[in-house]
């Protein structure tokens, strides 16, 4: 698996996958790709199709209607696929955890490896927390 | 306020109760006026809806409109109260104002109010919902 | 049947909720629109009502990330509405300057995205390249590129540095020259303007019925912002001019946007000018607030944000009904959408500004066998600007 991870960590294909968010963190993402970050110069890019992702960034507090799409897209990413919570949603469920709606277990519906706090995380946080996955992967 | 004397002698004994404030006028018609008040809130005075909330309190089930009168900046808002809590029933304005679909159907999930005469009685938000959440906005007032 | 249903979504977040569009199509054509919703539902206004007054003003910043001043803001409107508080002028020039930095990058932001979806990318990378210092300047004034945390009861809740203001003003400078330089090439680009000219038109009446708000509902000819209607704040302190255009289509929609942010850069600076001046404290101590109703709006980027607040007496709510503008603006696509081709859909849809973070959609259409196979929305929407480039070679 490590040979496979060192090919991973060079040029991380990433899947955006909102699950009920406040489209902050989403905005947030799209900013990477845009001329004053740039995510693109490390190989870290936005596809369009879960198949062809490396790493899944999941925003939101996910809520019970769209939890299954959500496991159903994870269940359909080729596997090893890393699930980056962006944002204080998928880490706490921030303000919206008492709601009727929200799902309780998180972790039962997709497992999340990595967190990235902040309400929304800055793009430098984000582009750190992805660094730091790609150097546990070359470990 | 000039405007709203006019609007409260116009309707004379359809309005049960009001409540005047600037700009905002809250006020109390009857189950079988609301579609005549809101047609002519809607055509004659051009009114836009905003919005509609309901709300469970003692005496029973609220429905609030608010019509927004753009042109002055003033709400009118007319209200209906449905003191059947078990089975709250009302007419639908969905036929006059086109723009209350979504509205009326948010609410009927919501609290459980049964739009009468609305063209798509079919839930809104939680429609093909894995777990069936009903009436969400009651559930802690009526245990008590 | 002839008809072909095709599903769009359900990954298509949008402010609260996602939406899950079907569309009816006759061959090319689209003949009806039924959409979903749900998907993003957090039951808000039930929170509210477990939450105090400040609490639950957190709350509201985190219904949209992009009007994250709008929904506080209106939300203030409708506490102080109960008991007609008043505000301290310096209060409502930083209320004003904030909300309208929100309307630039909010437009700019739509306008990217609507370049993304009809292949434009350029424009994309451009509009978003030169909001950035907008979220710049939010971070000077608030500490945070998104979600600022400004409103309070009463007041804001951070003082602009006077120090700043001069800084902020040149950054202001230079958005504005970016920004012309954006609407010249977009205004003079014979492709942008033959792709999007009569495309999904919503006319005046439609708009009227539906209830619309915005800048839907300005493109149509319908005068309707509550800036200057119920002008609170200090809107009535500052001059600008409401953006009415008559058409309808896609084209205009987008004109109202870029001529809104001019508006928009003209009101922060006379704003940023006031702040120099005026003096006094940023917020009124409101101890409590009384039992009674208030209904609070503000004319956010895509129209009026609706709250009404029920209170009794006590530091919460009983009731917090919060209505955004897209819940009005999404039910014209039955208006605009029916008799388009369904290449011209995407961009239709993206019209009212529901949406930014879905910037790749499949849809599945179904054959008369219900056999069903993928097709890529945006593929067929970029194809045909594509196709209209080369006819113009």
């Amino acid at each position: 698996m490590s040979w496979y991870n060192k090919r991973l960590a060079k040029s991380i294909w990433v899947y955006h996958m909102s699950a009920s968010p406040c489209n902050n963190c989403d905005i947030e993402i799209l900013d990477l790709l845009t001329p004053k970050y740039d995510v693109e110069r490390f190989g870290i890019k936005l596809v369009g199709s879960v198949r062809h992702a490396d790493v899944i960034l999941l925003s939101g507090v996910i809520n019970q209607k769209v939890a299954p799409q959500v496991k159903k897209i994870y269940e359909q990413a080729a596997k090893p696929c890393f699930v980056v919570g962006v944002g204080t949603c998928p880490a706490s469920g921030c303000c919206f955890k008492d709601s009727y709606n929200t799902v309780k277990k998180r972790e039962d519906v997709i497992p999340i490896h990595l967190y990235i706090p902040g309400c929304p995380p800055k793009p430098e946080a984000m582009i750190e927390g992805v660094v730091k996955l790609a150097g546990v992967l070359n470990a | 306020m000039h405007n709203y004397s006019e609007f409260i002698s116009l309707m004379g004994n359809k309005i049960l109760s009001k409540n005047e404030k600037q700009k905002r006028l809250y006020f109390e018609v009857g189950n079988e006026n609301i579609i005549e008040v809101a047609d002519y809130l809607f055509t004659k005075l051009g009114c836009r809806l905003s919005t509609a909330t309901a709300t469970e309190t003692y005496r029973g089930i609220e429905v609030l409109y608010h019509f927004s009168l753009d042109k002055s900046g003033e709400y009118y808002c007319p209200r209906i109260v449905m003191t059947d809590k078990k089975n709250p029933r009302m007419n639908s304005i969905t036929p006059v104002v086109r723009g209350a679909e979504w509205i009326e159907r948010e609410m009927s999930e919501m609290l459980g109010v049964t739009f009468e005469g609305h063209p798509r009685p079919e839930p809104l938000l939680t429609g093909n919902h894995p777990q069936n959440i009903k009436v969400p906005l009651r559930k802690w007032r009526s245990n008590g | 049947m002839d008809k072909n249903v095709i599903p769009v979504g359900p990954y298509h977040p949008l402010l609260e909720e996602a939406e899950y569009f079907t569309l009816q199509v006759d061959g090319e054509t689209v003949v009806d629109i039924d959409l979903e919703i749900g998907w993003m539902h957090r039951g808000h206004e039930f929170i509210s009502e477990s939450k105090t007054f400040t609490q639950s003003l957190y709350l509201v910043e985190r219904i949209c990330g992009i009007c994250s001043t709008s929904h506080p803001l209106a939300a203030v409107h409708a506490m102080e509405d109960v008991d007609n508080i008043e505000i301290p002028l310096r209060a409502r020039y930083i209320r004003t300057l904030v909300g309208e930095l929100e309307r630039i990058h909010s437009h700019l932001l739509w306008l990217g995205l609507a370049g993304h979806f009809i292949g434009y990318d350029t424009l994309w990378m451009w509009a978003w390249k030169y909001r950035e210092p907008v979220l710049q300047m939010f971070e000077i004034i608030s500490g945070n590129r998104n979600h600022y945390g400004m409103m309070r009861v009463g007041g804001v809740a951070k003082d602009v540095d006077p120090d700043k203001i001069k800084s902020l003003l040149d950054i202001m400078d230079e958005i504005e020259k970016k920004i012309q330089m954006i609407a010249k090439a977009a205004n003079d680009d014979p492709v942008l303007k033959s792709r999007l000219k009569g495309v999904g038109v919503l006319t005046k009446k439609d708009a009227v019925d539906f209830c619309a708000v915005g800048p839907t509902a300005r493109a149509s000819g319908v005068s309707v912002d509550v800036r200057k209607d119920e002008p609170t704040d200090a809107y009535d302190l500052v001059d600008f001019k409401i953006i009415v255009t008559e058409n309808g289509d896609v084209f205009d929609k987008t004109v109202v946007r870029l001529l809104e942010t001019f508006e928009s850069i003209k009101i922060c600076k006379q704003c940023l000018e006031k702040l120099k001046t005026v003096n006094g404290g940023i917020r009124n101590n409101v101890k409590e607030i009384s039992a009674g109703e208030g209904i609070g709006r503000y004319e956010a980027p895509r129209g009026e944000v609706f709250h009404y607040v029920r209170t009794d007496g006590t530091n919460r709510p009983v009731r917090h009904k919060v209505r955004a503008p897209s819940y009005v603006n999404i039910p014209t696509f039955k208006a605009s959408c029916k008799g388009i081709p369904v290449a011209d859909a995407l961009i239709t849809l993206a019209a009212v500004d529901p949406c930014y973070c879905c910037t790749e959609r499949s849809i599945k259409i179904r054959d008369k066998n219900n056999e069903p196979y993928q097709l890529d929305l945006m593929k067929l929407s970029r194809e045909k600007t594509e196709q209209i480039r080369r006819q113009m070679k």
